[in-house]
């Protein structure tokens, strides 16, 4: 005779085998982020041509997309031309701002990587991983949008092309430099 | 033929079996909280136990299953400094690990912070004890009941064959 409590036994044994099983597949180094609609950590650091110290402080009141990269990234030259691309677009607005952070890299190796990729934006260098520790960076290619408040609106893990690089423009940038609030994502 | 559900199946046993064996062998957090500590007084010896404390209960990020202590992944190495300039400014172990949380999230932290994962095992084994003692007695009630009661009452004639079987069987 099938009872009750054979039922609901049996529903919470699938569940939790269910469960087991779930686990077994995904991105095991993937990290849900944390920071997405939090204020964005302030930081410093020098610039990797000219040594000046840029802080983020400085581009207050602006979109801010900053992104962390390494010479020896692979994704990393694979997004470039976006990053670029998204430069040139929207660079000569005056409330939009683009900077790099080179991480875990040489300085002489980054330098050498902009100039045979090219470069139209300004780039810090984060030697010790201070900035990319305070941001939850735990690989590269990683992106930030940072709204008009200093809020952290969205997070790109991997790279920049295909859909990642249309959202990005159109669902984040665009409505940000309109003044127009995102979903965080 | 796909060899496909067997090893689903294995692979499905081998996670049931470690996860069970994770949730028995791996302690209870041990987190102290310590007063805090005046920075100038603290020697190497103290700075370096407190980073291994702080830094063995977190993971790194970018291996699997390893703590920041026993990484020497670059951004491990980057993190333990990190702890280390914390230390030595004061900061108590908690406050450290509250940092890295709130910016990797919970899942920096090796050890869960859910209760129901650390007593979860133990209560289920021990409502499976009480279940299987519960089964077990009942069916020993009821197979004793049963060995009494389901035979029919002897009748004359069979109780005079026995007899004379006994009978024969005892010269």
């Amino acid at each position: 005779m099938i009872r009750l409590w054979h039922v609901v036994l049996m529903a919470g044994l699938l569940g939790l085998l269910a469960l087991f099983y779930q686990g077994l597949w995904g991105n095991p180094t993937y990290i849900p982020p944390v920071l997405i609609g939090a204020a964005a950590p302030n930081f410093a650091g020098p610039d990797l041509d000219t040594g000046e110290v840029l802080s983020l402080d400085r581009f207050k009141g602006k979109v801010v997309v900053v992104n962390f990269w390494a010479s020896w990234c692979v994704e990393c030259k694979l997004e470039h031309p976006s990053l670029l691309e998204i430069n040139k677009r929207f660079g000569r607005d005056p409330n939009f701002v683009m900077l790099g952070v080179n991480y875990q890299d040489k300085i002489e190796l980054a330098r050498g990587y902009l100039q045979e990729h090219g470069n139209s934006f300004r780039h810090i260098q984060d030697p010790d991983g201070k900035i990319s520790i305070d941001y939850g960076v735990y690989g590269v290619p990683e992106t930030f949008v940072i709204d008009q408040k200093g809020m952290i609106r969205h997070k790109q893990i991997g790279p920049i092309i295909g859909a990642a690089y249309t959202n990005l423009v159109e669902n984040i940038i665009q409505p940000l430099l309109r003044g127009e609030s995102v979903s965080a994502s | 033929m796909t060899i496909f559900p067997s090893t689903a199946l294995s692979r499905l046993f081998l996670a049931a079996t470690l996860s069970a064996l994770l949730a028995l062998f791996s302690g209870a957090p041990a987190q102290t909280a310590d007063p805090a500590p005046n920075p100038a007084s603290l020697g190497e010896e103290v700075v370096q136990a407190r980073v291994r404390e702080v830094a063995k209960t977190l993971r790194c990020a970018v291996c699997q299953s390893e703590s920041l202590w026993d990484s020497n992944a670059t951004l491990a190495v980057q993190m333990r400094e990190i702890i280390r300039e914390r230390v030595v400014q004061g900061e108590s172990p908690d406050e450290i690990r509250a940092y890295f949380v709130s910016r990797y999230g919970d899942f920096i932290l090796l050890k869960p912070r859910n209760r129901l994962l650390w007593v979860g095992p133990f209560f289920l084994l021990f409502v499976g004890a009480v279940s299987l003692y519960i089964a077990l007695r009942r069916w020993v009630a009821r197979t004793a009941r049963g060995g009494s009661e389901a035979l029919p009452p002897l009748d004359e004639r069979s109780r005079r064959r026995i007899e004379e079987e006994l009978r024969v069987h005892e010269k």
